[in-house]
Parts: structure tokens; C-alpha cells; sequence
């Protein structure tokens, strides 16, 4: 018992760390939420232009694509973690964490959690933003069963970032590969269009990761974007990527960890 | 603390402990707070290897001093020790265990101050510093306000626990690197030229942290080049020559 509370502890404390340290940046907020809502102005006005097949109307597009750009900052803060290990080695503190009774991976699953409530309360001030500025029309009675929609979905990223923050110990590298996947799931995970519009070969890439899986079933809990599949469906995908995912990117991270000590590249950056 | 002239550096310097630190067996073994056992590490085949077959052994209520010039192996030696890099052969071991046998006892055990100013969150306060690695030590609730106070006392740090670590001197923060060395309670403790832009104030304050660590049981390994004056009493002398231990 006491061991949970020292770790749940030292689980706070990593996150209150990451707190203040993005609190003394001042404008790091104010830049963020701005940067929200110059998107939200960008594609209200990119919704009125365009047509789509499978929307009634420019607003049903814009309410898709709201719930696209939310996301897309979820699927950003998983993908944080290998710039925060990076940073982490050249400060010199990855070996404190290292050679602490904490330990480097539970270190590294803590030090993702600021980013991901972060980027939760982004994805909620967006949405807010486009509800209350642009008449973005939410499903108040579904909007609540987003919340463990989108923790799952949470999971079902992560390993990705585990696996990128495992990458990064290794070759001290880790952003530019993240750069790419950030880019090629923008396009299959159906962020800022339906993914049937993509060509059959890329739709199948669509189906194989969990970005989809989670847009469609939080756009179908927040605006009422009907569902691509059965909403069962997605979710069992969810929880299967994070079953599976999240064990296995943790050992390819010890792994990752054993190596570096081995070759005594761990202290490098 | 007398010095002793050594020419084996596993045998052990006298003591003068009445009694064994907490963590030492109670089965009779002989098991010391530190040994390394036939350390080898090389870091390229193509070249000689960085550490040779070295061995040492601390006994507990001793210094021991470790030099050689730059780039001779102090380091690795230390980082071995620490459990962050493992060696290519031979074992680091505190009380008869090694880090891959029981991490989280051995983290417990030591600790390690690297040389250089780094290991530090420059935007956060000293305070929350000492916070943090206090949790990340996974220090119990108990105790933690009073180690947290005392780490702050100890190492004189009361006038800059609300000041930014990227708003203080060389000096100043490594008098923090040391006040976060010691917080947790470690039997052993591995410095990296400790010494480094510390003012007399500051090494006074080291020397009496490790005469406490010292008086409890627990060891002390300090690395430094030769030639560096440090005011210290060691137990032992050693360098490093061709990857292993010669008497200084």
C-alpha cells in the first residue's frame, strides 16, 4: 500500500513539475488558445466554400472538422513524449530519473500525462470555442460519454509515443519520425476529411490504427457524425490497440533502456 | 579520519564503527556497501579497454579517493557503480547486490552526483526541485517535509529556495546538486568532482555532509583529476592506470 502511494506521489509530482514549468512560460496558454482559435476562424470559413459528399451542410462539415482539430492535439501531446525524453538527456536529468527507485519507465509513462490532460483541455476549450463564437452544434445529451472516449482513446495512442520515446533513447533522435506519422494519420485517421475519400489502398491503412477508430466515435458523441462502422466496433479497436499496444511498447522501451546502458549510450544525447 | 596507505583495493581500511549500517547482512556474509569485481568496459573494440578487471571494495565509515587524468575511466568507474551503464564483464554490487537483481533497493542504496552542472530543471525553484527528487526518491509521506527542511538547512540554501535554477550561480547550483545528493539517505555516495565551482562555504558544507554519512555507516566514493586539492582525509588512494586501480 505504501509503495502504490509513493508511486501514485511520485506520479503527481512529475506532472506538477511539467505544471510549473509550462507556467513559467506566461504566454504559453494565451499562444495556445489563440493558435485554437485562428483554426477554428480558418476552417469555419474553408466549410462555407467547400462541398462534401455525406454532408447535408457547410455546418455539418465545420462540426466534423472541429472535432478533427481537437484531436489532433491529443494525437500531438502522445507524440510529445520523445522530444520530452530528448530533453530530458540533455539536461542530464534522464540519468537522475534512471538511477532513481522511481525508475526510467515508469518516469517516462508519468511525464506523459501532463501533456495528454493538457491537450484534453485544449480539445475542450476548442470545442467550446466553436460552440460558443462559430454555433457549433454539439450533442449535449452524448458529449459526457466523451470524456472515457476519449481517455481510451488516450491509451490507445500512447503506445505510439512510448514506442517513438523508445526509438529517441536509442538513436537520440525521435521528432522527425514522429513529424511523419503526425502527418501520414492526419491524412488516414480521417482528422480534417471523411477517410472515404481516400483512395481503397490508403482506406485499408485507415482500418489498421486507432485515430480513426476514435475520431469516428467521439465526432458520432459530439456533433452526431454517424458512425463509418458500428460504434462497438470502434471501441473494441480501441481497447485492443491499448491492450496489446501499451505492454508491448513498455517492454520495447526497457528494452530500448537495457540497450543504452549496455552500450553505455544512455548517458549520450 | 586518518588516511590509509592501501595496496589492495578490495581489502578493507579500518573502520572504527562500532556498529553495522542498516542495510548491511545479518547473516554473517562479507559483503561491503560497494564492490565492483572485475569491472571491464570498453567503448570500441578497436581501442583498449576503459576499464580493466578493476576491483574495489568500500567498507562502511570510509572515503575513498579515486583519481587519474582526464578521460582515464573515473567516470565510467562511477557510472558502473551507479548502475546507469552496465559493464562488459564483472559486477557493481552494494551489500552483495547488484542493480539487476534489485533495482529499487539498490537506487535506495546509492547515490551519485555527476561532474558538470547538469541534472537540474532550470524553470523550476529550488524548492520544487528538492521536491521533486525527494518524490522521484519516493521518500515516505512522513518524512518528506522534514527532508525537504533540512536538505534546505543543511546545504544553506534557505535565501535561494524561491529563486529559479536558471537565475543562479555555477556555485550555487551545485551546492543544490549536493543538498539533492544526500536528501534521500543514501549509504553510498558517488561524487564526480564535487568540488567544482564551490566556494569554501560550499565545501565546508560537503565535508560535513559526508562526516555525517561517514559517522552512520555509509561510503564514500570521490573521483576527482589528479593534482586537485581538496581538503580531505581518504581512507584510501587510488588512480586508474591502463583500467585499473594503483595505489596513489
Amino acid at each position: 500500500m505504501n509503495g502504490l502511494r509513493a508511486n501514485c506521489s511520485a506520479f503527481a509530482a512529475v506532472m506538477r513539475r511539467d505544471l510549473h514549468i509550462y507556467l513559467s512560460y506566461r504566454t504559453r496558454l494565451v499562444s495556445q488558445v489563440l493558435t485554437s482559435l485562428f483554426s477554428l476562424t480558418l476552417f469555419y470559413y474553408v466549410s462555407k466554400l467547400v462541398h462534401v459528399d455525406g454532408f447535408g451542410s457547410h455546418e455539418a462539415y465545420f462540426g466534423f472538422v472541429v472535432v478533427g482539430i481537437a484531436l489532433i492535439g491529443v494525437m500531438y501531446s502522445c507524440f510529445s513524449i520523445p522530444d520530452l525524453v530528448r530533453q530530458e538527456l540533455i539536461a542530464g536529468t534522464f540519468d537522475r530519473l534512471l538511477l532513481s527507485p522511481f525508475g526510467a519507465i515508469r518516469s517516462v509513462l508519468a511525464m506523459s500525462l501532463f501533456p495528454m490532460i493538457f491537450a484534453f483541455l485544449i480539445a475542450t476549450i476548442t470545442l467550446g470555442l466553436g460552440w460558443a463564437i462559430f454555433g457549433l452544434q454539439l450533442h449535449w445529451s452524448t458529449v459526457p460519454l466523451s470524456v472515457p472516449v476519449m481517455i481510451l482513446a488516450l491509451l490507445a495512442f500512447l503506445p505510439f509515443g512510448v514506442l517513438f520515446a523508445a526509438l529517441t533513447v536509442v538513436i537520440k533522435q525521435g521528432a522527425v519520425g514522429t513529424t511523419w506519422v503526425i502527418a501520414l494519420l492526419s491524412i488516414v485517421g480521417g482528422l480534417y476529411f471523411p477517410v472515404t475519400l481516400l483512395p481503397s489502398w490508403l482506406q485499408t491503412l485507415a482500418k489498421l490504427q486507432p485515430f480513426t477508430a476514435a475520431t469516428d466515435v467521439l465526432r458520432h458523441l459530439l456533433v452526431g457524425t454517424s458512425v463509418g462502422g458500428s460504434p462497438g466496433v470502434s471501441l473494441l479497436k480501441l481497447v485492443g490497440f491499448a491492450a496489446l499496444l501499451l505492454p508491448t511498447s513498455i517492454a520495447v522501451l526497457v528494452g530500448a533502456i537495457r540497450v543504452g546502458q549496455r552500450r553505455g549510450t544512455i548517458i549520450e544525447y | 579520519m586518518a588516511a590509509v596507505e592501501l595496496s589492495d583495493p578490495t581489502a578493507a581500511p579500518t573502520t572504527g564503527l562500532e556498529a553495522p549500517p542498516a542495510s548491511a547482512p545479518s547473516d554473517g556474509t562479507t559483503a561491503a556497501p560497494l564492490a565492483l569485481r572485475g569491472v571491464d568496459k570498453r567503448w570500441r573494440k578497436d581501442l583498449p579497454p576503459v576499464l580493466d578487471g578493476l576491483d574495489l571494495t568500500l567498507e562502511p565509515g570510509t572515503v575513498t579517493w579515486v583519481g587519474g587524468r582526464n578521460g582515464v575511466g573515473k567516470t565510467t568507474m562511477l557510472r558502473v557503480a551507479a548502475g546507469l551503464i552496465e559493464p562488459d564483464r564483472g559486477r557493481a554490487e552494494l551489500w552483495g547486490v547488484s542493480a539487476n537483481e534489485n533495482r529499487v533497493r539498490y537506487q535506495r542504496l546509492v547515490s551519485f552526483l555527476p561532474a558538470g552542472d547538469r541534472g537540474l530543471y532550470a524553470r523550476l525553484t529550488v524548492r520544487r526541485q528538492l521536491e521533486f527528487w525527494a518524490r522521484i526518491a519516493m521518500i515516505d509521506r512522513a518524512s518528506f517535509r522534514t527532508t525537504i527542511e533540512t536538505a534546505i538547512e543543511t546545504f544553506d540554501l534557505g535565501e535561494l529556495a524561491t529563486r529559479r535554477v536558471d537565475r543562479m550561480s555555477m556555485g550555487q547550483r551545485q551546492r543544490l546538486r549536493i543538498a539533492m545528493t544526500f536528501m534521500a539517505d543514501p549509504e553510498v555516495v558517488l561524487l564526480d568532482e564535487p568540488l567544482t565551482s564551490l566556494d569554501t562555504e560550499g565545501s565546508d558544507l560537503l565535508r560535513a555532509a559526508i562526516g555525517r554519512l561517514l559517522a552512520s555507516g555509509g561510503a564514500v566514493l570521490w573521483c576527482s583529476p589528479s593534482g586537485e586539492r581538496t581538503e580531505m582525509d581518504f581512507d584510501a588512494r587510488w588512480t586508474i592506470q591502463q583500467g585499473r586501480l594503483v595505489a596513489a
